[in-house]
């Protein structure tokens, strides 16, 4: 499969104004998103998300390092006419109406007012905002903004859909949605490219993701690579309760308690010694998979440079 | 150009409904209507002042609305953001460039032809006298406004716009009092690198009492058809030079 984006050894530093001073907002930062696929970009604070996503858009130059969007060098105008982008807390010009703010976006984006018209119904429709209505942007919550801001990315119908912070500010049924909307798009054959905080959101709709850590990629791949632990088999239970279940340690690695279940961690060769040790105690066995660790582990451990 | 003219009417839109240009705006309406309450002259007398003075008035609020509408493009784009929903589609920096300023300029003209207009009703309202003549006053301030306007757009591409405001009172003034100064500096016979850098911001400093006609205006003979030509070309001039040094600026700006 075609690359989507690729960033090859960027960096980018930024100078202060009074002093000149650099300081280095990424560093030898390598991507690869493969096209028709949900990518995310994770990070800390300051981690130097955002200036990625400047940079796949143009909006900033790299100081060394090459990138193409969409098979065209960084920065393109032809690439970014097939590019929908939802900024962080999307700003908008606050006197217009959503249909309005849709009509001057779309010919902004070449399309013609009868199209505009036609993907504006379609679009309001899809992030749940109301069509025909008088009520200007400044008038909207942060969620019904954020919702437009979709609706305004996805106006061009575009092969690259950029997101930052998606569900910022969204509950979680809009949340939800938006997860329904970005799982849609793979389906339309569209690559998403989202930066979120959320992890649970992007373990949920990602196939791949970057982690990065003050400018530098640390992990890159497929979600179900960087998640499955190899070796390492997760033995569920019923009927148990943690106490009674230390027993299985050793030889199995930790045990945990999760809604009435016993979830046994053990190395994949020790399983059926396990399985036998629990039933002899009296559990019920329910389930034995790869074990797989959340997203949310794999990231502290990265961030924090510490092994769980 | 499509995208140039997109960029320009929603300039023109965000303009209008901004409070302090409002402001402004009435205030100097206001002083238009109130300045026929000004000591009573015989009418040609009159009319001639009136004209004068609504010409220096318009002057005045042609700046103050050129500074008003221009330093309020690219540092609040770039601060509320609104900047990347447009510059990540596929519009250059340069027709976003030029597109708000053409939306900056078209602003001033808007305005500047409502005064104009204005004036002559007040005149003819007060004085019963007909006095086109205005327009080519308002002509003037509209080339002087526009260089104010440029001068301003291209400091907020690399400054504040608390530094643009100054800067933009600074280059007014100058502007205005240079003829007399560094000509008379020029006179006074000063020497060597003195001379040489009074003799560059001479000619460097754009002349803004070059669209000082309101005497003119007010005896109703205006210019003749050759000086507007040449002021015009000299507005262009620095217009252009200006906008040039902001782009180049603006076209490397990390966003």
């Amino acid at each position: 499969m075609a690359s989507a984006v690729s960033l090859e050894n960027i960096r980018k530093t930024y100078k202060s104004h009074m002093l000149r001073i650099k300081r280095t907002a990424i560093e030898n930062l390598s991507l690869d998103v493969r096209e028709n696929e949900i990518f995310g970009l994770l990070g800390p604070n300051g981690a130097g998300k955002t200036t990625t996503l400047k940079i796949i858009l143009g909006l900033v130059a790299p100081n060394s390092g090459t990138g193409h969007v969409l098979g065209k060098p960084l920065g393109s105008k032809s690439a970014r006419s097939r590019i929908g982008f939802l900024p962080e807390q999307p700003y908008f010009y606050g006197f217009m109406t959503a249909e309005k703010a849709l009509m001057f976006y779309g010919h902004l984006a070449g399309l013609d007012a009868n199209t505009i018209r036609k993907r504006s119904e379609e679009l309001l429709n899809l992030v749940g905002l109301p069509q025909g209505s008088h009520l200007t942007l400044e008038k909207y919550s942060k969620g019904m903004l954020q919702r437009f801001g979709i609706a305004q990315a996805l106006l061009n119908d575009p092969d690259l859909i950029i997101m930052d912070e998606p569900s910022s500010g969204l509950d979680p049924v809009g949340q939800k949605e938006i997860r329904d909307i970005i799982i849609s798009l793979k389906d339309l054959g569209k690559t998403v490219f989202l930066s979120s905080h959320q992890l649970s959101e992007v373990e949920s709709v990602c196939d791949s993701v970057s982690i990065i850590n003050r400018g530098t990629t640390v992990r890159q791949g497929y979600l179900d690579d960087l998640l499955e632990v190899k070796g390492v088999s997760l033995i569920t239970f019923a009927g148990a309760n943690e106490r009674a279940a230390e027993a299985l340690v050793p030889p199995a690695k930790r045990v945990r308690e999760e809604n009435g279940r016993i979830s046994v961690e053990v190395d994949s060769e020790k399983i059926y010694e396990i399985i036998s040790m629990g039933r002899d105690l009296g559990f019920e066995l329910q389930s034995v998979t790869p074990f797989r660790k959340s997203l949310e582990d794999l990231f502290i451990e990265i961030v924090r440079g510490e092994k769980i | 150009m499509r995208n140039v003219i997109f960029l320009a009417i929603n300039v023109i839109r965000d303009s209008f409904r901004k409070k302090i240009f409002y402001v402004v705006f009435i205030f100097g309406l206001a002083m238009l209507a109130l300045s026929p309450l000004l000591p009573s002259f015989e009418l040609g007398l009159q009319a001639q002042f009136l004209r004068d003075v609504s010409i220096s008035l318009t002057s005045l609020f042609g700046a103050v609305l050129a500074v008003i509408v221009a330093v309020g493009q690219l540092p609040v784009e770039i601060e509320k953001k609104t900047i990347y929903n447009i510059l990540s589609k596929p519009v250059s920096r340069l027709q976003y460039f030029a597109g708000k300023f053409l939306g900056v300029v078209s602003t001033l003209a808007i305005i500047l032809l409502v005064m104009g207009i204005e004036i002559i009703i007040l005149i003819y309202l007060r004085l019963k006298v007909f006095s086109p003549i205005v327009f080519e006053g308002v002509l003037m301030v509209f080339l002087e406004s526009c260089i104010i306007a440029s001068f301003c757009y291209l400091m907020t591409t690399f400054a504040s716009i608390p530094v643009g405001v100054l800067a933009a009172i600074f280059f007014y003034v100058l502007c205005h009092v240079k003829t007399g100064y560094l000509h008379g500096k020029l006179i006074e016979g000063v020497s060597g690198a003195w001379r040489v850098l009074t003799w560059s911001l001479y000619y460097i400093i754009p002349n803004l009492e070059n669209y000082n006609i309101s005497q003119q205006v007010g005896y109703g003979h205006g210019v003749p058809g050759g000086y507007t030509v040449r002021v015009l070309l000299y507005a262009l001039l620095f217009v252009g030079l200006f906008i040039f040094i902001g782009y180049a600026v603006f076209r490397r700006k990390d966003l």
